[in-house]
């Protein structure tokens, strides 16, 4: 298992579509440390301010997950398509005859770099947004508190994402159909259903992956910028978490036993 | 290269290999075995179910009955998979990007073995100096090694390989084809599938041949071709049918090579030339073949099968 992993973990860093993933952590992350500033309500006269209640410092902490929650998921569909892609399932097989063992050591290797990714966003926060925040006349020590309710929420919501997006990429196969399907689902089609169910059924549709992985995250970027966030009661962090546990496994099992055991013809 | 004699492989033992994909029967109760310290050839023409048996072997495809082991054992069930058996399976199985050593490395790893390997390896197959280049712009040849390279970083007992040849130049298949035999004269099992006939002549010791998924023929070269060693006439007339009634007749061994030609063996032209004239079969070329594998081969995979005297394994 640990030789799986060892060279699993060697594929992915000679990958360029998981250096871009990763890398674009960074500016997403800066980017969404702006929207905060600039949206937290400044003192007149000022285009930004320090964040003032307690939702915005979580929300600055936690700026990463807004680019998190879409990006975590394509790093787990490019792991397993690209196998696929460039027909490297086949050696992949015969260097580790045991199926399983793949599928585990790709487990490991994406929730490894999900972590990465979000320790990347953390970084940016650290090095970015607290000594702006600070410059601008808030209390560095006011934000850092909120670390323990939002970096775990964070860290786990991160990997669990990228776990349901190497499950679903077991079932998709195909790199690119994988990746429009995860934006499209996360920015088009949940929303879509997330509204329906509202206005027909008047039913909060919370279990959803997005929705799932904001209540384990924290509810970071709940509300943030729209204020018309339809969905009005979020489950509980581990509800969510279980759930995205779910997201991931189930896929997981499911593209294991009817595609990853298929014959490689 | 020198040839050491030492004994290190394993047998393939292949037996009522079955295989059906939906209503095709892609493989059909194969039984053979591959000794070691031989190179052996796996012929058939394209959809003879060569990859799909070698493809059970590697555990890729799941069969319906019959085993395909090494050494006794099931390839997933070897403790050191790499390290007993190296595959060279299709060349265009990595990943653009990945520089040659790093896909060494990332080979090496996954079988537990010592990473400098992937420059010992590199070295081996003639590619120590583009280790740094990006696999995506190496050409179909370079490919080709760069898989026989993956196939050796576990310094393997058995080594399968499936269309090795492809894609590679004349200087190429001339190494390849010494390489092979330097690896078997160190006594691993080497298996080889091709369609490149005439040069599997000069490189196996021994053959499997198969059609339609079936074993036709195995042995040693020299036993497949025992029945026909003698020179060969192809004689190539719409009367195919009742020439090979008068060869019968006539006890002249035959091979039925496909509708309208006969490959008639141990007889000269002088010989065949006034049997024609007498029963006056109507003739559209007659040359003078000798006896090949290439029409072995053909013979054996036409479907049409061999005269009563020419049955040969």
């Amino acid at each position: 298992m640990i030789n799986a992993v060892r060279a699993e973990m060697l594929k992915l860093r000679s990958m360029p579509g998981i250096w871009v993933c990763f890398g674009l952590t960074f500016p997403l992350t800066a980017l969404f440390i702006w929207a905060i500033f600039a949206a937290s309500g400044g003192t007149p006269g000022h285009t930004y301010d320090f964040v003032h209640t307690l939702n915005e410092r979580r929300q600055l902490l936690g700026a990463g997950y807004n680019g998190i929650m879409f990006l975590a998921p394509i790093l787990g569909v490019i792991c397993i398509t690209s196998e696929y892609r460039h027909k490297t399932i086949t050696s992949t097989l015969v260097l580790v005859p045991r199926r399983s063992r793949v599928l585990r050591a790709k487990v490991v290797v994406t929730a490894w770099w999900c972590l990465l990714m979000a320790l990347l966003s953390l970084v940016v926060v650290a090095v970015g947004a607290l000594p702006w925040n600070a410059a601008l006349g808030g209390v560095t020590s006011q934000v850092t508190d909120q670390a323990g309710a939002v970096v775990p929420g964070l860290v786990a919501a991160s990997i669990l994402l990228g776990l349901f997006g190497l499950g679903f990429g077991t079932l998709v196969k195909n790199q690119v159909a994988g990746i429009l399907l995860t934006i499209g689902g996360t920015f088009i089609l949940e929303p879509i259903l997330v509204a329906l169910a509202r206005a027909i059924f008047n039913y909060d549709l919370n279990w959803l992956p997005t929705a799932a992985a904001q209540a384990l995250a924290g509810s970071l970027s709940r509300g943030f910028g729209s204020g018309h966030d339809p969905i009005t009661h979020l489950l509980s962090w581990w509800q969510g978490g279980l759930i995205m546990l779910a997201w991931g496994l189930v896929p997981l099992g499911f593209g294991y036993f009817t595609t990853v055991r298929r014959d490689i013809t | 290269m020198s040839a050491p004699s030492t004994s290190r492989g394993l047998p393939i033992e292949i037996s009522g290999l079955t295989k059906h994909f939906g209503s095709v029967l892609a493989v059909d109760h194969l039984d053979f075995v591959v000794e070691p310290g031989r190179v052996t050839g796996f012929l058939g023409p394209n959809g003879s179910g060569k990859t799909t048996t070698l493809r059970m072997l590697l555990g890729l495809v799941t069969p319906n009955a019959g085993r395909a082991t090494v050494g006794g054992q099931l390839y997933r069930d070897l403790p050191d998979p790499t390290g007993t058996v190296g595959a060279v399976l299709e060349a265009t199985s990595f990943h653009p990007a990945r520089r040659a050593r790093t896909h060494l490395r990332m080979v090496a790893r996954a079988g537990g073995h010592d990473e400098a390997r992937a420059d010992v390896v590199l070295d081996l197959v003639g590619l120590a100096a583009d280790a740094k280049r990006k696999v995506g712009g190496f050409s179909m040849g370079m490919r080709q090694r760069l898989e026989l390279a993956s196939a050796l970083i576990g310094d393997p007992d058995v080594l399968i390989l499936d269309e090795p040849s492809n894609g590679l130049d004349p200087q190429g298949i001339a190494w390849l084809r010494d390489f092979m035999r330097y690896l078997a004269s160190e006594g691993r099992t080497i298996l080889v599938s091709s369609h490149l006939l005439a040069e599997m002549a000069q490189t196996i010791d021994n053959a499997v041949i198969v059609s339609h998924g079936q074993l036709k023929a195995q042995g040693t070269l020299e036993s497949i071709t025992a029945g026909v060693t003698q020179a060969s006439m192809h004689a190539r007339t719409p009367e195919a049918d009742r020439l090979c009634a008068v060869l019968t007749e006539a006890g002249i061994r035959f091979r039925r090579l496909s509708v309208d030609l006969v490959a008639v063996d141990g007889t000269t032209p002088e010989q065949l030339g006034p049997l024609l004239a007498t029963n006056q079969i109507i003739l559209y070329e007659l040359t003078n073949e000798g006896s090949d594998l290439e029409s072995i081969f053909l013979s054996l995979t036409s479907g049409l099968g061999f005269g009563e005297m020419g049955q040969p394994a």
